[in-house]
């Protein structure tokens, strides 16, 4: 138990947070399956620690909103999509996306 | 070179055959092959034959191009007015886009007959097309063998000859381990150089539209139609005009050989056939440079590292209220989100939203994203050295030829070793062609890879249609498909 305990990557309770947080639900039986594949994953992501030989110190990071933000275009109002075509398959209601009450 | 275009467009345009023909032979033939080979998963035949009847007015009244009449197919993650597109997720069932997407628009425009949507990998998280709700693809070279992926049906649908052509989305080598596994030609171009808009999005500073097909040239004339800035997608980029020139001065082109691909996984099948297309271009002038790309190492986890991270954010949209799936029964409307995203995605992607999730939170975030991003840096710096050297590089395109169905499907890892050969040039935004170089053991196709650097698509199409010449190994149709 102290063995498997100790190689464990992730908790049952940090599984659950990152569950909730991805809006998703596991039951109990899936989330001793899952928590192991899981672990495999983390695992494979941590070979990011590997050495790299080379000289590294002058790389800049590259993230995902340098890629997306170079060329904005000027902001102008264009026409929209028509309600009845974004509603076409859908739960639609007079003209509005259709959800259970939110405000109780 | 064989390819297919020209000759079907030569054939439309002196009249021996008509667009509706052409269409009509082409469904004949998806009725008969595809409830084997499921590469695609809806079909459009009426809007076909209704494109294609449009096509004849074109090509009688002078205005045709290379594609007017030519039947093609999408992957289901590609949107088009109307037609059923799902990414092959169960939480997409039933979606109906609303608009056409930029590159359905051009090739629309030009008279392209769409025949449906080509199976995949659920949002395209896969490497073997077995993650597909729909069930895999079948490779047609071997129908007990796996398509490749993410764009596996298209891959499949190009070599059985039911598509004159496809498009795929290339995330971390979506569109060229497939065309490896089956023997096409898979070009994914440099990211920005097509518009994503429309294409349902998987990781959008990785994702890239690209055609599948039967030749180098076949594949820049679809290239060609389908590139271009679109306000609508801010990634876009400006390319040159004119169509993308396939001529190569060959005893001037410096080749790279980056050693790190031929590592530890890679068959010694597939590392002799690359070497052989070394020596191809090396008996025609060209200079050989062996080189090196040490982050090479890391770059699978950086990939898994940063398209997870993006998937967790982009896939956050599909809450049961806007499209496609919505559980029944819920208490209130975050039990009526979970329960949808529970029931509606896949293993695999769940898996990925939940990986994404935890390199985001706080605590790992600095550990994983950040220093993945770090990471992006180096391999895009090792590139840019490379590329002062070189014209291009030659890899593998995948460590092995096409494996058995259901070999890999349970270990998820063990499958992304498929991609270690493409996602380095994805995660850099290079243009990367796969063509096939040799026929492997038990008759299956193996994927030569020429990645070039960052807005030189065309050195790297024109070094693969030199290949093709030179070699005389051409992405044969696979006519007699074995059910």
């Amino acid at each position: 138990m102290a063995e498997s305990q100790r190689e464990q990557k992730i908790s049952k309770e940090q599984f659950r947070a990152l569950a909730r947080l991805s809006r998703l639900s596991f039951s109990e039986e899936e989330e001793e399956q899952f928590i192991a594949g899981f672990e495999e994953m983390i695992t494979f992501c941590d070979g990011i620690n590997s050495e790299i030989e080379g000289d590294a110190s002058s790389i800049r990071e590259v993230d995902a909103r340098e890629i997306a933000l170079g060329d904005l275009r000027a902001d102008e109002v264009v026409p929209s999509l028509p309600n009845e075509k974004i509603l076409s398959n859908v739960h639609g209601e007079r003209g509005y996306f259709a959800v259970k009450r939110v405000v109780k | 070179m064989s390819g297919i275009i020209k000759k079907l467009s030569s054939m439309l345009q002196r009249g021996e055959v008509s667009a509706s023909e052409l269409a009509a032979s082409y469904i004949t033939r998806i009725e008969k092959l595809n409830p084997v080979l499921n590469a695609y998963v809806s079909t459009t035949f009426e809007e076909a034959l209704k494109c294609a009847g449009e096509a004849d007015k074109m090509i009688r009244a002078g205005m045709a191009t290379a594609l007017t009449g030519i039947p093609m197919a999408l992957k289901d993650n590609i949107c088009s007015d109307g037609h059923l597109t799902t990414c092959c997720s169960g939480i997409l069932s039933g979606f109906r886009p609303y608009y056409d997407s930029a590159v359905w628009e051009k090739l629309s425009a030009q008279g392209a007959v769409l025949l449906g949507k080509t199976n995949m990998d659920e949002f395209a998280m896969g490497s073997a097309s077995e993650t597909s709700c729909y069930g895999a693809p079948k490779n047609p070279v071997d129908v007990t063998r796996v398509t490749g992926g993410s764009s596996g049906g298209s891959a499949a649908a190009v070599k059985a000859g039911i598509a004159a052509y496809a498009l795929g989305s290339d995330t971390g080598g979506s569109i060229r381990q497939p065309a490896s596994f089956c023997g096409t030609v898979g070009f994914k171009p440099t990211y920005g150089t097509v518009s994503r808009y429309g294409l349902i999005a998987y990781a959008s500073s990785l994702d890239q539209i690209g055609p599948l097909a039967l030749s180098v040239e076949d594949a820049a004339i679809v290239y060609d139609a389908i590139r271009g800035k679109d306000g609508r997608d801010q990634t876009s980029l400006t390319t040159p005009d004119g169509a993308t020139s396939l001529e190569t001065d060959i005893k001037n082109l410096r080749v790279g050989v980056p050693e790190e691909f031929f590592g530890e996984g890679v068959s010694d099948e597939v590392k002799s056939a690359i070497e052989e297309s070394v020596r191809v271009f090396e008996r025609a002038g060209a200079k050989i440079k062996r080189v090196k790309i040490p982050a090479f190492k890391v770059a699978l986890p950086v990939y898994y590292i940063i398209s997870c991270a993006e998937a967790s954010s982009n896939l956050g949209r599909y809450d049961g209220i806007r499209y496609g799936y919505r559980a029944e029964n819920f208490s209130d409307i975050d039990d009526m989100i979970t329960k949808t995203r529970t029931y509606g995605f896949g293993t695999e992607v769940k898996r990925r939203i939940m990986l994404g999730t935890y390199v985001l939170s706080s605590g790992y975030f600095d550990a994983y994203y950040k220093k993945a991003c770090l990471l992006r840096g180096q391999i895009i710096s090792e590139f840019d050295g490379v590329f002062r050297e070189c014209d291009v590089l030659l890899t593998p395109t995948a460590p092995t030829t096409a494996f058995s169905l259901g070999a890999k499907s349970a270990n998820s890892t063990q499958t992304y070793l498929a991609d270690i050969c493409t996602v380095p040039a994805s995660i850099a935004g290079l243009p990367a062609v796969s063509l096939p170089c040799a026929v492997g053991a038990g008759g299956l196709p193996i994927g030569l890879q020429i990645i070039s650097g960052r807005l030189r698509d065309g050195t790297a199409l024109a070094a693969a249609a030199f290949f093709e010449r030179e070699a005389g190994v051409t992405a044969e149709l696979c006519a007699e498909v074995k059910l």
